[in-house]
C-alpha cells in the first residue's frame, strides 16, 4: 500500500498548526527570529528543518471573484442573503493558503541523484532519507524540482519530509494531518485519496470554482516526468502562484543520452589529437 | 492592503527598487507581475563551495593529459617525458580529487557510503567509482614508472614490475575512464532541476571535456617547458593540438550558448559574466588561440598560452558552478522552464 497526502488548500485557515506539529514531533530546530516582510508568513519555504510550510497567499482584490480563492462562508453554508451591515465579503481581500510538503514523487529524482542509497522508498512507498547513511553530498538538494530538501549547516546531512515514517509504523498519522483543524491535511491510502480528490474537485465545479484542479496527478494534471507525487494538492489557481513548477522533470532522464553524447565527443576528440600527431 | 500603507512602507526597503508586494496574486495584483511566491526561489541551489569547480578542473586536466599519453603511444610517438609526467600526475590527482569531493561533504567521515551502491542513473555515484577505477589503474602504472625511475631500488621486485605490469593494454583501458572523469564534471551538473544546466544537458559533458582536454594538453606543454624536457616534435604536436582543442572548444561554447537560450543569461550578466567572458572567453581562449596563431613558438610564448588556457578552463568551471546558482535562485527562469517543452521530456528526441 502506497501512503500520501492530500492537501486540500481550499479549506485551509492558514493557522500553521501543521508547521508547528511537525516540528514538534520531529524535533526540528526552529530557523531563528527571521521576519521576511512579505506577509504574515515569515518562515517562506520548505528546508532541511521546515518539514511542513503554509503558503500566504493574498489577495486584495476588491470585486469579488469565483476564481483563485474560495469563498469559505459560502461554501460552507451556500449563504446566499446579504451580509449585516451590507458588508462586503471580499471587501479587504481574500487569503489562500496552502501546506507544502516534500511530494513524494512518483519517481523521485532526489533518490535517482543519491549516491549513497540513503534515499530510499520505504514499505509505505514513501520517499526517506536514511539519516544513519546520508554523507552530506548534498547532490539530492538541486535535484529535487520542488526545492524540498536543503543540507542543514550544522548537522551536514540533508533531511526532509520523512511522512511521519516512524508514527506511520505505530498505527498513527502524521503529526501534521492529526493537527489540521480543518482536515485540510488528509493522510492515507493514496489510491483513496485519488477518488476524495476527484469527487472533492468536483463539489468546487459545481460551485462555480471552475478553476479547481488536483495538482500531482498525472491524468489530471500537474507533473511531467515524475510520473506523480504522492502527496497531491487541491489548488484554485497556476500553480506557479504557490511556488509551484507547472510541469516539473525528472533531471536524470536525460543521463543516458548525455553519457552517448560525451562518448561521441570523446571519439571525436580522440581521433582530432591523434591526428595531430601526423606529421 | 490598502495601497497608501504600501507606498508608505516602500521607502525602506532596498532589494525591491522601493517597490513594495502589499499581496500576493499574480492575476489579479497589478503590483506583482511575475509568476511566483514573493520572488523566493521555488528550487534549492545547490552549496557546493569552491572544492568542487576546483575538482572539475582537475578532473578535466586528468582526462587531457590521459588523452595524450594514451594517443602517443596508440600512434607509436610516445615521449618518454610525456608519459612519465602522465603517470605520475594521475596518481597525485586521483589522490587529490577525493581529498577536495571529501572536504565538502556534510559528514566527510562517512565518505565510504559512496561506496555501498552503484546507480547508473547518478553521475555522482558514477563519479565516485570513476575515480576509484581509474585512481587504482594510475597507481598500478604509476608503481611501473617508479620502477623504471629507480624509485624503487634495485633488486629483483622493481624489475618483476617494471616486467609484468602490462602497461600498454592498461593505458588504452584508463582511457575511458579518465575521459569518462572528464566529461562526467558536465553531465554531472545536467542531471539536476537548474534550468541553466539541465537545458543544456547534451552538451555540458562535451563541453566540459573539450574543455578539460585543452587544459590538460597546455598542462602537458606547461611542465615540459618548466622542466625544459621533451622531445621537439612533442612540443610540437602539443601546440597544435592545443589549436584544435581551443577551436572545437569554442564551438561547444557556442552551441551551448545557443542551446541554453534565454536560460543562459546568469553567464552575460554580473559578476559571473565578467568571469566567463573575461576569464573563458577573452582570457581563457580568444587570448591563447591568438598566441598559438602568431608567429613561431617560443618557450616563452608556449609557457603564457598553457598559463592562459589553465586559469580559463578553471574560470569556466566557476562560472557555470555559480552561473547554476543564480539560475536555480531565479523563479522566473525556473517557472518558464518547467512549463510547456523547455524542460528535458521523457519522450523527446533532443
Ligand atoms: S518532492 Fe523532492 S524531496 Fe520530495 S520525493 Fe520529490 S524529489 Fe524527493
Ligand atoms: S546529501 Fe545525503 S541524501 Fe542527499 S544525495 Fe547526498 S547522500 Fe543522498
Amino acid at each position: 500500500m502506497a501512503t500520501g497526502f492530500l492537501t486540500d488548500t481550499t479549506v485551509c485557515i492558514g493557522c500553521k498548526a501543521c508547521e508547528v506539529a511537525c516540528k514538534q514531533w520531529n524535533q526540528l530546530p526552529a530557523d531563528g527570529y527571521e521576519l521576511k516582510g512579505h506577509s504574515y508568513d515569515n518562515t517562506g519555504h520548505l528546508s532541511g528543518t521546515t518539514w511542513r510550510h503554509v503558503a500566504f497567499i493574498e489577495n486584495p482584490k476588491k470585486q469579488r471573484r469565483l476564481s483563485g480563492d474560495v469563498d469559505l462562508i459560502a461554501l460552507a453554508g451556500d449563504v446566499t442573503e446579504t451580509l449585516p451591515g451590507n458588508a462586503e465579503l471580499d471587501g479587504l481581500g481574500r487569503w489562500n493558503f496552502m501546506s507544502d510538503v516534500c511530494k513524494h514523487c512518483v519517481e523521485a529524482p532526489c533518490q535517482q541523484a543519491c549516491p549513497t542509497g540513503a534515499i530510499i522508498r520505504n514499505e509505505f512507498d514513501n520517499v526517506y532519507i536514511q539519516p544513519d547513511v546520508c554523507n552530506g553530498c548534498g547532490y539530492c538538494v538541486p535535484a529535487c524540482p520542488y526545492g524540498v530538501i536543503t543540507q542543514v549547516p550544522n548537522d551536514g546531512r540533508a533531511f526532509k519530509c520523512t511522512l511521519c515514517y516512524d508514527r506511520q509504523r505505530d498505527g498513527l498519522e502524521p503529526a501534521c494531518a492529526k493537527a489540521c483543524p480543518t482536515n485540510s491535511i488528509m493522510f492515507g491510502d493514496v489510491e483513496d485519496l485519488k477518488v476524495i480528490a476527484a469527487e472533492r474537485v468536483a463539489t468546487l465545479h459545481s460551485k462555480g470554482y471552475d478553476n479547481a484542479f488536483v495538482y500531482g496527478t498525472p491524468e489530471i494534471g500537474g507533473t511531467g516526468g515524475i510520473g506523480g507525487n504522492h502527496s497531491k494538492f487541491i489548488l484554485m489557481d497556476e500553480p506557479e502562484t504557490y511556488n509551484l513548477p507547472a510541469h516539473p522533470f525528472m533531471p536524470q532522464d536525460k543521463v543516458k543520452g548525455a553519457f552517448v553524447a560525451s562518448s561521441i565527443a570523446a571519439a571525436a576528440l580522440a581521433a582530432v589529437v591523434a591526428l595531430t600527431f601526423r606529421d | 492592503m490598502s495601497d497608501i500603507s504600501s507606498d508608505t512602507l516602500a521607502a525602506g526597503r532596498g532589494d525591491q527598487n522601493g517597490k513594495v508586494e502589499t499581496s500576493h496574486h499574480p492575476k489579479t495584483d497589478p503590483k506583482q507581475d511575475k509568476k511566483g511566491y514573493y520572488g523566493i526561489p521555488p528550487i534549492k541551489h545547490a552549496h557546493w563551495t569552491w572544492q568542487i569547480p576546483v575538482y572539475f578542473w582537475l578532473g578535466g586536466i586528468t582526462a587531457g593529459v590521459a588523452l595524450f599519453t594514451a594517443v602517443s603511444k596508440l600512434v607509436g610517438k610516445e615521449d618518454p617525458a610525456v608519459t612519465r609526467l602522465g603517470r605520475y600526475f594521475s596518481v597525485l590527482s586521483m589522490m587529490l580529487s577525493p581529498v577536495l569531493l571529501i572536504w565538502d561533504l556534510g559528514r566527510p567521515e562517512r565518505f565510504l557510503n559512496m561506496m555501498r551502491i552503484w546507480k547508473l542513473r547518478s553521475p555522482m555515484s558514477n563519479q565516485s567509482w570513476s575515480l576509484v577505477a581509474y585512481g587504482n589503474v594510475s597507481g598500478i602504472l604509476m608503481l611501473k614508472q617508479a620502477a623504471e625511475d629507480g624509485f624503487m631500488g634495485k633488486g629483483a621486485l622493481p624489475r618483476l614490475v617494471a616486467r609484468l605490469v602490462p602497461d600498454r593494454v592498461l593505458q588504452v583501458l584508463a582511457l575511458p575512464l579518465a575521459l569518462f572523469i572528464g566529461s562526467n564534471t558536465g553531465t554531472l551538473l545536467s542531471a539536476t532541476s537548474v534550468p541553466i544546466w539541465a537545458r543544456n544537458w547534451m552538451l555540458m559533458g562535451p563541453t566540459f571535456l573539450a574543455s578539460g582536454v585543452s587544459t590538460g594538453l597546455s598542462f602537458i606543454s606547461l611542465v615540459l617547458n618548466l622542466l625544459r624536457t621533451g622531445r621537439r616534435d612533442t612540443h610540437h604536436t602539443l601546440q597544435r593540438a592545443e589549436k584544435v582543442m581551443l577551436l572545437a572548444e569554442t564551438g561547444l561554447i557556442v552551441a551551448s550558448l545557443a542551446r541554453m537560450s534565454r536560460w543562459g543569461k546568469p553567464l552575460y550578466t554580473g559578476k559571473v559574466g565578467a568571469l566567463f567572458i573575461g576569464g573563458t572567453l577573452l582570457g581563457g581562449i580568444a587570448a591563447p588561440l591568438a598566441l598559438l596563431f602568431s608567429g613561431n613558438e617560443t618557450r616563452n610564448k608556449s609557457m603564457l598560452t598553457s598559463v592562459l588556457v589553465l586559469l580559463g578552463g578553471l574560470a569556466f568551471r566557476f562560472a557555470l558552478v555559480l552561473a547554476g546558482r543564480k539560475s536555480a535562485d531565479d523563479p522566473q527562469a525556473y517557472f518558464s522552464f518547467a512549463r510547456g517543452d523547455n524542460a528535458p521530456q521523457p519522450g523527446d528526441k533532443i
